[in-house]
């Protein structure tokens, strides 16, 4: 089959998914990247970490039943895909991706392993983590990336991070947070709305 | 793994195919929408990959949420919702993973948060998850929804609609919609499908009902083809 113009479809509109996620969805594990299910072997290739914090909306207000989904790089810095040269290389035990909802606290994690930095088109990536919002009163999910504050240097060359203005780029850097369950924390907290040196950094889709 | 290097290309969204948002009198998206711009960005090898075999941690079904597991039937109109998960050349997309939730014939959701004053069904959990197949296609076999209020200052109805997540192969590709019924005068007061501004991208959220000869006589079917962001650069083979 070949394909030409008149195949040419436009994707269809996003929408809210409402106040209405079905619980049922989540199942234990789903919000560890380490592993491909709740009963696989977690991979072994990385620092494993967590990264947790809440979603706000408006006024400050934590919200519940916001999903988050997470997206990054193994610890070599490639992704299992076709889309990546190396991505036959790729970490095979570790499937990069997870997803989280709030609390009724708006509370959210995630358990990953610290993806490696990769050069791509003569630019070196620092090591980040992609990260969807959706929920209740976003009629498109938002998304944002997030950057470690020990890769200063790598950070500093990131061709994406330079694009947010200098002043505000400390504020995509997740903040060490102690250990939980005896290994580094890291938290990063959501703000949709609000005043504009304060809302959280989204970038287009 | 192939060891097959190819290239997604993701041309930026349509004029008018995205919601314009916040919206009026929608109250929820004026407490959430950001503010600010979204900072614009070149899309690079971070967004066009995404998770190999996501179905092994999204565990996926059979798609049947008319019946129970013991086997006992929920109420309402019988229907059976399929189609194509596509790109924007027409090309199928096979194991994507789509998720799809929706309300009981009275318009309620079996969901802690839904409280309003209609019937629940306890045989209909109203939500199920499958893959599509190596030709992109999928299907659910479920009821028809109810059309239910937004109870907000100035309240409406949302039309009989089931809410769609598809995770497809890029993270660009992810799309979370609704779909709606051909023929639904609340289609065209809904503030939430009115918020695509382009005709034709409203039209193409809206099912396309199959001929009785086609749909037989077990249950109605709707198709709605998925079409999601993104277009395979490789030449075909």
């Amino acid at each position: 089959m070949t394909y030409n113009p008149e195949n040419r479809r436009f994707p269809l509109s996003q929408h809210t998914i409402g106040p209405f996620f079905p619980p049922g969805f989540f199942q234990p594990g789903d919000n560890d990247l380490t592993r491909y299910s709740a009963d696989a072997t977690p991979t072994e290739q990385g620092e494993v970490f967590i990264l947790h914090g809440n979603v706000c909306k408006e006024g400050r207000l934590p919200v519940p039943n916001m999903i988050l989904e997470m997206w990054q790089a193994d610890a070599n810095g490639r992704f299992r895909s076709e889309c990546d040269p190396e991505g036959d290389q790729a970490d095979p035990d570790f499937i990069a991706w997870g997803r989280s909802w709030t609390t009724m606290e708006g509370d959210y994690s995630f358990r990953s392993v610290l993806p490696g930095s990769y050069e791509e088109d003569g630019q070196r990536r620092a090591p980040h983590l992609n990260v969807l919002l959706m929920g209740i009163g976003l009629m498109k999910p938002v998304t944002t990336t997030l950057y470690f504050p020990q890769f200063a240097e790598l950070n500093a060359k990131d061709p994406i991070l330079n694009l947010v203005p200098e002043h505000q780029r400390d504020r995509l850097l997740v903040q060490p947070d102690g250990e939980v369950d005896g290994v580094p924390a890291y938290r990063f907290d959501i703000l949709t709305r609000g005043p504009a040196d304060e809302e959280t950094i989204f970038f287009e889709t | 793994m192939r060891n097959i290097h190819t290239t997604r290309l993701y041309d930026p969204w349509p004029d008018g195919v995205e919601p314009s948002v916040p919206i009026e009198g929608y109250t929820n998206t004026w407490l959430f929408t950001p503010s600010q711009p979204a900072i614009r960005k070149p899309v690079t090898r971070t967004e066009t990959t995404g998770p190999a075999e996501l179905w092994r941690k999204l565990i996926c079904g059979d798609g049947n949420l008319a019946v129970t597991s013991t086997g006992k039937w929920a109420q309402g109109l019988y229907m059976r919702v399929f189609g194509q998960i596509l790109d924007e050349d027409s090309r199928p997309i096979p194991n994507a993973v789509v998720e799809l939730w929706q309300a009981n014939a009275a318009g309620r959701y079996a969901h802690t948060l839904d409280n309003r004053r209609a019937p629940l069904d306890p045989n209909f959990l109203g939500n199920g998850r499958v893959r599509s197949d190596e030709n992109g296609w999928y299907e659910f076999h479920t009821i028809k929804p109810g059309a239910y209020p937004v109870p907000v200052k100035d309240a409406w109805w949302r039309p009989a609609h089931i809410h769609f997540s598809v995770l497809g192969p890029g993270t660009l590709s992810r799309l979370v919609t609704q779909m709606y019924f051909p023929g639904d005068p609340m289609n065209d007061w809904d503030r939430i499908l009115n918020s695509v501004g382009d005709a034709a991208a409203r039209n193409r959220l809206i099912a396309t009902q199959q001929h009785p000869r086609d749909a037989g006589t077990e249950a109605l079917g709707y198709r709605f083809d998925i079409v999601l962001r993104g277009r395979n650069a490789t030449p075909e083979a």
